[in-house]
Order: C-alpha cells, then structure tokens, then sequence
C-alpha cells in the first residue's frame, strides 16, 4: 500500500470512527434505558466492552502479524504488529480503569479475580513487555524478532492461563456475591448501543493502526533517503 | 557426522561469496560482495571501522542471515537451518569464545564436544601441543596472558580440523611478541593448505600473509587485487583512495 | 541424533561444571531461598495463621523468586569472552542450545528446590505429606515448565539494556498456570489427600510444560539468530 493510501484509510477510518463515538456518547446519555439492577452506572458498560473487544483483536493481531514477521522477515509486517500492539496497550489501559470503576459500584469491589478480568490484566502485560523488549534491546533488529517472540509465546501460553484462571474457582471456593455475571440478555436498546461501540471502538483502532502504520512507513522511507551514499569517484 | 562433512567436493570452490547482502534495518551493511576461494587461499579484506568487515565475517560463518545471496561451502549453501557445514568452518577472533572459569584443556573438551567429536582424549593434548601450550593444560583460562589466550583460542578454531578458518581482527590486544608468534601460526595455517579468510583494518600484517586482498567500504568491495601484483606502498595508497570515495 | 545428544551433553556439563567450579548461581540461589523463608518468619504472625495452610504457596513463591534469580545469567554468563558467539557458529543446532539451556537451568532450580523444602522443613517444621514420589513429579512438571519458559526469556532478557530487570514482567504474566495448578496440587500432597485429587492438577501442568517446552524449542532460534 503506498503511503498516500495508508493515509487516506486512516482519516476516513478515523472520521467515522470519531463519528461513531459522538453517536455513542449521545446514546449513552440521553437514548438507552437504564439497566434495572445496576442503575446509572451500568452505563460504563458500553465503553468497557468495546475497549475489551479491541484489546483482544489487536493481541490476534500482534501476535499473527508477529509470527508471520519471522516467518517471511518483511518489515512491513513488524509495523503492523507494533501499531497494533500500541493499540492494544491503549485500549487495555481503558478496559483496566473502566472495568474498576464499574465494578466499584455495580460490585461493590473495584476488583474481583473473575477470568476475564484476569485474563485481560495479564494480556495487558504481554503488551508491556512487548514494548519494554523492543525499546531495551541493545540491537534494534533483534529487539524487532525478540518482541515478537514475546507476542507469540503470549498468544501460546494465554489461553492456558485462561483456563487455569477459570478453573481457579472450582478449586477455591469463591464469595458468592463477586460472581455477578453481566445481564445475559440485553434488550434490544442496549444492544443497539452497544453494537455502535463495538464498530466505533473497532474503527478508531484501525484509523490508529494505519496512521501508527503510516509513521513506521515514513521512518524507513526517511532512513533510506539519509543513509549514506558512496560519493561519486 | 563432521568427518563424512569434511570430505571435500571435487569442481568447486572451496568457499564461495555469491552476492552477499546484508541490511540492518536501513542501513546495508554488507553490499553486494561475491569470491570465491580454493584450497590453500588466503584473502585479507581490509576496511575502516564500520564498513561491514565483521557483519561479512559473520556471514561467511554463518552466525548471521544474508538479506539475499548466499555462502557455499564447496557448493552447498550455508543456511541457518543446516548446521553440518559449519563443522567445516573454524572462527578465530579478537574475543576468545573461552571461558575463564575452565582450564584450557576443559576449554577444548567443551568446544570437541560441541562438534561432537569422539576422539578428544588424544585430540586435545596434541592441539594443546601444536600451539605449545602444554603446561597451561590444567591452568584455568582467565590465569593466562593475553597472547596465550589467543593460541588457545587459535587451538579451539582448529580443533575439528576446518578447511575454512575465519579471522576475525585476531591481532588486537596482542603485543609485539605475541603478534609475531600468531604470524607464524598463521602462516602454517596458509601453508597446510587451508582456505583462511581475514578481516582486519591493519594493513601490515593482512598483506604479509595473504594470497589476495580486498578492501572493503560502506559493505562494497571497492578494490580487490593479487597480492603478486601488490606491495606495502601500492596497498596503502589504494586503501587511502578507497576510503576517500575515489577507487 | 546420537551427536546431537553429544552435542547437547557437552552444554550441559560445560554449564554444570562451571556452576560447581565458581558456585555463583547457585550461591545467590540458595541464599536468596533461605532468606526468603526467614523474612517470612518475621512476616507473618504465626499467632494468626498457621504456615502449614500456607506452605504450599510459600514454597512456590519461594520458587519462583529463587529460581528467577538464578535463570537470569543463563545467557549473560555466555556472553564473557565472546563464548556465545562460538556457540552459534558451533554445528550444534540452535535448539539444542535451547534444550542443553533448559536441562542445566533444571537441575539448578531443582537443587534450590530441595534447598527450600529443607530451609521450611527446618524453619517451620512444615509437614509435606505422605507421597514424595507424587511431590516429586509434581516438583518435576512444574519446573520443567517453569524453566522452559524463564530459559527462552533470560536469552531475550540477555540482548536488552536492561538485563534481569526484565524478567519478571515478561515471565510472571505466562507462569499463571505454573502457580495455580503447582500450588494446589502440592498443597493437596501436603495434607495427605488422595492421588486422584492430585492427578487433574498434575496433566495440566504436564499440558502447560509440552507447550511451552516446544514453543521455547521452535521460537528460541529467532531470539538468537540475526
């Protein structure tokens, strides 16, 4: 994809996705009805939840884009991977303060050990890893290949660490009252908002990826252009 | 394993450079270099710091991924995957690759092994010998001078018997008797009828032992020329063009 | 296969050899098990809780840190005097450095393993059941697995700036299931329950280290090679 493209995609992406969270801000505020039991706050919920999804999609994504980045060693595939593994830390760290302030009211704890909250506390630090590998190590290339691994080995050993996690209550008995599960079924309001999240969360990641995708671009087109010529004899 | 390996294939090169490439990210480090070397050849590449001198080492040993082209050794191309043709390189370098903790003889034991040669109880003794280190058998390394260190080390590189030995700046550190006493080994090495490749910025000591020399800037082989046609001043004067941009 | 196995041979009493020579690793090892143990005594009111219900958990931790400690150098130690280099321009193929890596790191950790169960046997008379031949493959498992993962990150950790600092946050996040099913299953050996208590505990632990074992063995290439 030229650069000119790459651009062009993120703004469109970005515009809509930006676009999307309006909508879903004014739904949020002013359209959707009030869940029964958890009251106003409940409301945290359509944020949360999309940033979870999305968090989850770019771990895929790393983690594929990383594979394959050793796999073929194409450059390209490397940006992908760090642009989404950004996106990934971002969107996490939304979930991580989302998901307590919810849980604080509709709870009564900030924090419970119920998996997935597990799950994506632990996903989140594969992605700081990810990132304090690539910025520590001493060879820019290998940092490249070593960040990688750590995607890969992440995306490997996750979903064991998902079933112990969930397995975990059936050995220790856990308090009754942590283990409120969100509403099974969401009347057709709610999930109309939240289907909007969902895409508008998913559009703003992409447009993210793109420009973050755009940058790595312009870096080694610039890095090309300034490296050394051998001077004409 | 390493003895059917050794076994020398007869119409090609003994090592070959086939249009080497190497990048670091942007920055192509070795460009585009291709040689081929029988039995017996020793090219000394000389090179400022950073013109890709040891990235090309490296690649001839097989330590580092070409970006494209490849290194055959006696026409079988040396990937990272196939580990069998490297039992016919040996690496001497300004680092020992010893461990100062182990005796020499120890040293030795682990790097046979690592071969998986099966002979090491006279093997080790005798290679202590060739290099005149002997009485150092039981010393642990990290007691030993600097120029011994690098006869051990030479001792390790030619432990499993390489047709191919790769010089890696093996005089830095060494003092004026040191260096010398490495010449000599050096030159038994040539005249043994062994392919040696060498790398170093000093130009004395590359163009007494070599057969051919090259200089390398910015990852190009710029120059490349018979040491026959050659002497010191002829060298240095090309080096210096060389580097200036102007070969 | 049977140089390989030489190959890998080698690794390993190189790797042995060195660590009874200079002691280093399993000096700040062993050290670190005992006093982590004794902080513990000061740290916990025994009058409160009885540290057999914790010991289990005590002990991995103990574990984990200690181990830790130890794993780090893995690599480090091969970077003085170039070794590493000679290494991976060595014929040995790249997983079996990975694999020679992984049994030396086993053996170390398994030597602090007894060191702890004597220090909290010692300290605090823990009680560690009837079935040491259970402990022991439950012992066993889990530090396969532990070390298979720690080993290919002390090579990633090895090629930063940052060195061992690095380990712990690249390490803790995947060992979950290490704690989790390591933790119950010896605490269930401990109080004497019956093996069919033990045995789910102990395939997922087995499940845990294959995995990791051969992801370590595949990926480990691509953290050494450039």
């Amino acid at each position: 994809m030229s650069l000119a493209r790459i651009r062009w995609m993120a703004m469109v992406l970005g515009v809509l996705g930006v676009a999307g969270v309006v909508v879903l801000h004014w739904l949020v505020f002013f359209w959707v009805g009030t869940e029964r039991t958890m009251g106003i706050v409940q409301r945290i919920f359509y944020v949360h939840v999309p940033s979870a999804w999305v968090t989850f999609l770019a771990f895929g994504i790393t983690a594929l884009c990383g594979a394959a980045y050793l796999w073929l060693r194409d450059e390209r595939l490397d940006w992908a991977a760090q642009s989404a593994a950004e996106g990934g830390l971002v969107f996490g760290a939304i979930m991580l303060t989302s998901g307590p302030l919810w849980a604080a009211y509709a709870w009564g704890t900030p924090w419970t050990w119920e998996p997935r909250l597990t799950l994506t506390l632990l996903m989140w630090f594969v992605f700081v890893g990810y990132f304090l590998v690539r910025a520590s190590a001493e060879d820019r290339q290998a940092g490249k290949r070593m960040a990688a691994v750590t995607g890969v080995l992440g995306a490997l050993l996750i979903p064991l660490v998902h079933v112990s996690v969930l397995w975990f209550p059936s050995l220790h008995p856990q308090p009754v009252v942590l283990n409120v599960e969100e509403g099974p079924t969401l009347d057709a309001d709610m999930l109309i908002t939240l289907m909007i999240g969902l895409l508008a969360f998913t559009l703003i990641f992409f447009s993210v990826l793109f420009f973050r995708y755009g940058l790595e671009h312009l870096r080694h087109q610039r890095a090309l252009e300034t490296r050394e010529q051998p001077r004409a004899a | 394993m390493p003895a059917a390996a050794a076994a020398p294939r007869a119409g090609f090169p003994v090592l070959e450079a086939a249009s080497l490439v190497r990048d670091y990210g942007p920055v192509r480090a070795v460009d585009h270099v291709s040689f081929r070397l029988g039995a017996g050849e020793f090219l000394s590449v000389f090179g400022p710091n950073g013109a890709g001198k040891t990235s090309l080492l490296r690649l001839l040993a097989g330590g580092l991924r070409p970006t494209s082209g490849e290194v055959r050794v006696s026409g079988v191309p040396l990937t990272i995957g196939d580990r069998a043709a490297r039992a016919r390189i040996g690496i001497l370098s300004h680092l020992s690759f010893l461990y100062g903790r182990l005796t020499a003889r120890e040293n030795l034991l682990f790097y046979g092994g690592l071969h998986g040669l099966e002979d090491l109880g006279s093997r080790v003794p005798d290679r202590l010998a060739d290099v005149g280190l002997e009485r150092y058998a039981e010393s642990p390394v990290d007691t030993l001078s600097r120029g011994t260190v690098q006869r051990l080390a030479l001792a390790r590189a030619l432990l499993h018997d390489p047709e191919i030995v790769l010089l890696d700046e093996p005089y830095t550190g060494l003092d004026a008797y040191a260096g010398a006493l490495l010449q000599e080994l050096l030159s038994a090495l040539r005249d043994g009828g062994r392919t040696v490749v060498m790398v170093t910025h000093n130009l004395g000591r590359g163009l007494e032992l070599a057969d051919r020399v090259a200089i390398q800037v910015r990852g190009k082989f710029v120059f490349e020329a018979k040491r026959a046609d050659l002497d010191a001043v002829g060298l240095e004067r090309s080096y210096r063009r060389a580097v200036e941009g102007k070969a | 296969m049977t140089v390989y196995l030489r190959q890998v041979a080698a690794i390993v009493r190189k790797d042995l050899l060195l660590e009874l020579r200079t002691g280093e690793r399993l000096a700040a090892m062993g050290g670190l098990t005992v006093l982590i143990a004794i902080l513990l005594h000061f740290a916990i009111d025994q009058g409160l809780v009885r540290m057999q219900q914790l010991a289990a958990g005590l002990l991995w931790m103990t574990i984990l840190f200690g181990g830790m400690l130890g794993m780090g150098r893995t690599f480090e130690m091969e970077r003085e005097g170039g070794a590493i280099q000679g290494l991976l321009t060595s014929p040995v193929p790249l997983d079996g450095i990975y694999l020679a890596k992984v049994v030396s790191n086993f053996v170390l950790v398994t030597a602090i393993e007894v060191v702890a169960l004597a220090a909290y046997w010692l300290f605090f008379g823990f009680n560690y059941g009837n079935a040491p031949l259970l402990l022991a493959a439950v012992l066993g498992v889990a530090t396969l697995g532990f070390v298979a993962v720690t080993t290919l990150f002390s090579a990633i950790s090895a090629q930063t700036n940052m060195g061992q600092t690095l380990l712990p946050i690249l390490i803790f996040p995947l060992l979950v299931p290490v704690v989790i099913f390591g933790v119950t299953a010896t605490g269930r050996i401990f109080a004497s329950r019956p093996v069919r208590e033990v045995e789910g505990g102990l395939y997922l632990l087995a499940a845990f280290t294959v995995v990791a074992l051969t992801a370590g063995t595949i990926l480990f290439r691509y953290v050494v090679e450039e």
